[in-house]
């Protein structure tokens, strides 16, 4: 049986918001790709187009493979449909108790989602998303709102997500899972970096850790914090 | 139309007008063609859609049981028009002005920022079920009939915690009734053509018909 392998070509695509505008070419493939930038850089419009739900552009997007997509926003309240934790984890095809005890929510399962903190909210967006099987995910800025273990934790889920694309867009600092890819966005543009550890020494908005790494011929081999922690002691 | 002032006295009369009988409502599709900017207001056709779907079903009945339900439908029909047009046309603060210009500084500004508030309230509205119709598309719900209740429930409760939010603010901010505010109107020669228009309908749905063919006896 054939194996289809997945990917996504951007040819000359150039998002469009008004007077503003992001640049972006090149090709995802089967991995984990990390996509950084500052805050209003595009991170959110290119979770968008990636996804599909951002029409105002130009060039294409070629997906091959892929059959089903899911993106991650930002804000945890864009993705409630349900008026109950437990209504809102059937609504993701979940089983209730699984997700919920997973979340240390199962308690709060009649309650309305909108009336969880942020935090716990993003906690069970992600359990979710995580939760299912996509060829395609899309995860945009996944640790906002999160603690350093809730971090740890999806960063640990993500590892475990063997098949498929996944680009995670974020400008987080402290903690990332080991990812395949790396980019950018620099000046209106999406950036290829390249692969791992190759691409680290390109990366302009690499943490203030792995530059001093870097600069002290350290160069870890990825960036999770075990990568990182390999890096400072090596001997 | 520029001037607040003049668009909702305008908004209102064609109401009343279109309302008032079939004449009037086709000579308000006809201000409505001539003074408006139909196509901005028709790509926001699918805000309309709902209260399409109701008139329609009330027009249905009414024409069952006793007749006149097309003519009501259209009466209807441009009367939504005319909100449709008071809407896109409508800029942040212009009915704290308007408010403030007709009751002054005390009920004025309380009226008008209940208006802007109300205004501010509606557009999240919108945003908030664009939200729900893209994470239901996400996650392979249908939309269907029995989407309306949850959509609509959540919809509520969104609108109930800005409130309480807009409430909490207000109140941290030292807000307690009333306010100071200079209002500012610009009125274009187009405001006043619309507006006489306007007038001139309502004035005309009024008399009956033979009135304008007095001389003609």
């Amino acid at each position: 049986m054939e194996v289809l392998t997945m990917k996504i070509t951007m040819d000359s695509v150039r998002a469009i918001r008004g007077e503003w505008s992001l640049s972006a070419r090149g090709t995802f493939s089967e991995g984990v790709h990390l996509i950084s930038g500052n805050i209003g850089s595009g991170k959110s419009t290119l979770a968008l187009l990636l996804s599909g739900l951002f029409s105002s552009f130009s060039g294409s997007i070629d997906m091959e493979g892929v059959t089903s997509v899911m993106v991650s926003f930002q804000f945890p309240e864009s993705h409630i449909t349900g008026l109950t934790l437990e209504e809102e984890c059937t609504s993701w095809g979940l089983d209730p108790f699984t997700v919920l005890s997973s979340v240390k929510l199962y308690g709060k399962k009649e309650l309305n989602p909108l009336k969880l903190s942020r935090g716990e909210l993003k906690r069970l967006n992600l359990a979710c998303v995580l939760g299912g099987q996509y060829d395609l995910l899309i995860l945009d800025e996944p640790f906002s709102s999160l603690d350093v273990q809730e971090k740890e934790r999806v960063c640990h889920d993500l590892s475990l997500r063997k098949k498929g694309i996944t680009i995670i867009i974020t400008h987080e600092q402290t903690l990332f899972p080991r990812v395949d890819h790396l980019w950018e966005i620099q000046n209106c543009e999406l950036r290829y970096l390249g692969g791992m550890p190759e691409a680290l020494g390109a990366w302009r908005h690499a943490p203030g850790i792995i530059k001093n790494l870097m600069a002290a011929g350290r160069t870890p081999c990825n960036i999770s914090p075990e990568d990182l922690l390999e890096a400072a002691c090596r001997t | 139309m520029q001037d607040v002032r003049l668009r909702i006295g305008a908004a209102i009369v064609l109401s009343l007008a279109a309302f008032l009988s079939i004449t009037g409502a086709f000579l308000v599709f006809i201000w409505w063609l001539v003074f408006t900017k139909r196509l901005q207001i028709l790509k926001q056709f699918r805000l309309m859609v709902p209260l399409i779907v109701l008139m329609a079903f009330f027009s249905a009945i009414v024409e069952l049981t006793g007749g006149g339900g097309l003519s009501y439908f259209f009466r209807m029909l441009v009367i939504v028009l005319i909100g449709m047009w008071v809407y896109q046309e409508q800029q942040s603060k212009e009915f704290l002005e308007l408010a403030v210009w007709m009751f002054g500084d005390g009920a004025g500004f309380e009226l008008g920022l209940l208006a802007e508030m109300g205004m501010q309230s509606l557009n999240l509205l919108v945003a908030d079920f664009d939200r729900i119709r893209i994470a239901e598309k996400l996650k392979g719900i249908f939309w269907g009939v029995g989407s309306i209740v949850p959509t609509g429930l959540i919809l509520v409760h969104g609108a109930l915690s800005r409130a309480d939010a807009a409430a909490d603010i207000l109140a941290v901010r030292g807000y307690h009734n009333g306010g100071t505010l200079c209002p500012e109107f610009r009125t274009t020669g187009t405001d006043i053509i619309g507006s006489l228009a306007a007038a001139g309908i309502f004035i005309i749905t009024f008399l009956p018909v033979s009135e304008f063919f007095i001389l003609y006896r």
